[in-house]
């Protein structure tokens, strides 16, 4: 049993990471093995190896991890952010070494001040809601940019949607 | 430039008369002194007019700003005007009645080397006599700094409250691709960099003596509050705690800082000792409380809270954390500045996508609009004097610094290249 887990363990990471190559912003659903065409690659993995202790472990790699955006003036979870949350709960779970900064950002509207303690109250919520799914709360950190590193530029509601934001990064 | 503010600058005498021979303006608030401005003259034979010039622009700068006087065309002056007259019975009064003049400004100036000396006079031509004078020692680089003290000098003999011109800006920038902190004078002159974080910078504030600035900085990572001493330019992390410290005020007269942290997990109001040092928590609420500004005599502090929904201004005292609020219009309402003088709080409401700026009592009485038109008006801060806000405004397209008056005229912009957000005014040099 635990020789079979290691064997899918090893060819999983080599699918996802072959997967992720073509795709590396969207959030890749779980690879399915029978999916994913046999390659050189899974043979030579496949010979013997007895290698266990690796990173981006499971059907999830760092990549997967997925911002989350909010409403104005808001740091409620909508349930479509609350969906995204907890798959990026379960990329932590899958990689048991990963921690992560949760960084909080607004839109340019509002004043700069009071969008540094919203971007914080994003990152907040963001953190608190993976602590609920399991995700322990010593492997997170939260930092509040405000509305200082807008993802877009532009001035129009598009842009301040895409800029109000939650973004993860890996440690 | 940061020498340059250590050089003292040195008043030998102080001519100025007593305030009760102020001039009386006939119609206060409403009629427009009228001001004769004459050129600087040479007090021996090295002649240098473009020294006069340079005088002459920023005291015209300066006088027109305040917003008191109207202007004697130089094109009218008669001989008077090309005499030196430094006592009053060295000047013909008539002359300048008959151009309608009720007070005048004459000068002269002498440069050895670097060394320059500026004899400045204001007199009153009605009564025939003079209402302020002052000489000037100083180097060639005081120049500036000579006309703007006179200028505020001009202002109390006429009015009773010096001026602000003689005083510093800090704000942010972001023309070198990063957000630094910034110096310039109060007309937008000697600008220079004071921070080299390669980060994001935010919210200077100046010390009581105006020697020193707090600010925000991204530096090392987290939103840390940085102390900067101007002279010397040494700087030291004042305060990294957890989370967010932010918004750093001092408080008048005091070695504290009113500043906003997240470390309990929530936004709140602190105040700290000038090191870092915690002295206690200022507010207590569920909601973002940001931007304390304190009142003049340092007891009481306005500041930004959401803690009823919309963000509105809330009053409330040092060790008492219960609050007042103060706005009752609009849904957005942010960044306070309590006026160091007069009872009013200056503050920006974003309504229909844009901030615009306006003021109001401590009391929540008068409001009152002070910004029209497009692009956002926001962050305004006080002179010393508590007569001018200087805010930033995006309605050229780019952020810049701009001036106004408390009545929301004369609009000036100070700020040269670059986004440039987050003004605050320094005490009088």
């Amino acid at each position: 049993m635990k020789k079979m887990n290691v064997m899918r363990f090893v060819l999983l990471v080599t699918l996802a990471s072959l997967l992720t190559i073509g795709c590396a912003k969207k959030p890749a659903p779980t690879p399915q093995p029978t999916k994913a065409p046999a390659t050189e690659p899974l043979k030579q993995t496949d010979s013997g190896m007895q290698e266990t202790d690796v990173e981006g472990a499971g059907s999830y790699t760092v990549s997967d991890l997925t911002r989350v955006h909010f409403d104005f003036d808001s740091y409620v979870l909508t349930s479509a952010t609350r969906k995204t949350l907890a798959q990026n709960a379960e990329v932590m779970k899958a990689i048991p070494g990963l921690k992560v900064r949760i960084e909080g950002h607004c839109d340019e509207r509002g004043s700069d001040e009071y969008n540094l303690a919203l971007g914080e109250r994003r990152a907040q919520a963001a953190m608190n809601y993976m602590t609920t799914l399991g995700v322990s709360s010593s492997r997170m950190s939260t930092i509040s940019y405000g509305e200082e590193k807008p993802l877009d530029p532009g001035h129009a509601e598009m842009a301040w949607a895409k800029n109000r934001r939650a973004e993860f990064v890996a440690k | 430039m940061l020498k340059r503010i250590a050089i003292s600058l040195t008043i030998l005498i102080g001519l100025a008369v007593p305030a009760a021979a102020q001039i009386e303006i006939s119609s206060p608030g409403q009629q427009l002194i009228p001001l004769a401005l004459t050129e600087f003259l040479p007090l021996d034979e090295n002649v240098r007019p473009e020294i006069a010039a340079e005088l002459h622009e920023v005291l015209e700068g300066d006088l027109d700003f305040s917003g008191l006087f109207d202007m004697v065309d130089p094109e009218a002056f008669l001989s008077d005007a090309d005499k030196i007259g430094l006592i009053s019975i060295d000047v013909a009064f008539d002359q300048w009645r008959l151009l309608g003049a009720e007070v005048l400004i004459k000068g002269a100036y002498s440069i050895r080397g670097e060394e320059l000396v500026v004899e400045a006079r204001l007199f009153d031509v009605n009564r025939n006599r003079l209402s302020a004078g002052r000489r000037y020692v100083g180097r060639l680089t005081d120049l500036r700094r000579m006309g703007h003290a006179f200028a505020d000098q001009v202002l109390e003999a006429l009015t009773g409250f010096e001026g602000p011109f003689n005083s510093s800006i800090a704000y942010v920038s972001d023309r070198t691709g990063n957000k630094e902190i910034y110096i310039t004078d109060s007309d937008g002159h000697n600008d220079l960099r004071l921070t080299d974080h390669r980060s994001i910078a935010l919210n200077p504030d100046f010390s009581s003596d105006g020697s020193e600035i707090v600010f925000t900085s991204f530096k090392e990572g987290n939103p840390d509050l940085y102390r900067k001493q101007l002279a010397s330019g040494v700087e030291k992390r004042i305060s990294s705690r957890k989370g967010l410290n932010v918004t750093a005020r001092f408080r008048p007269g005091e070695e504290e800082i009113a500043l906003t942290l997240s470390q309990s997990g929530n936004t709140e109001i602190y105040m700290i000792e000038a090191g870092g040092r915690m002295i206690n928590r200022l507010t207590s609420s569920w909601g973002i409380d940001i931007n304390p500004t304190f009142s003049p005599d340092g007891d009481r502090f306005a500041f930004m809270s959401d803690r009823q929904g919309n963000p509105h201004i809330f009053i409330a005292e040092i060790g008492d954390e219960s609050a007042r609020r103060i706005t009752r219009n609009g849904k957005y309402n942010a960044t306070p500045a309590w006026n160091p003088r007069l009872d009013l709080i200056a503050f920006s409401r974003l309504e229909n996508g844009l901030f615009d700026i306006y003021t109001i009592r401590p009391d929540g009485s008068e409001e009152r609009r002070l910004t029209f038109g497009s692009g956002n008006k926001e962050h305004p801060r006080w002179s010393p004097d508590g007569r001018f806000i200087v805010y930033s405004s995006d309605a050229d397209g780019k952020r810049g610094i701009y001036m106004m008056r408390l009545d929301g005229t004369g609009v000036r912009k100070i700020s040269s290249s670059g986004n440039c957000q987050h003004p605050a005014w320094s005490p009088r040099r």
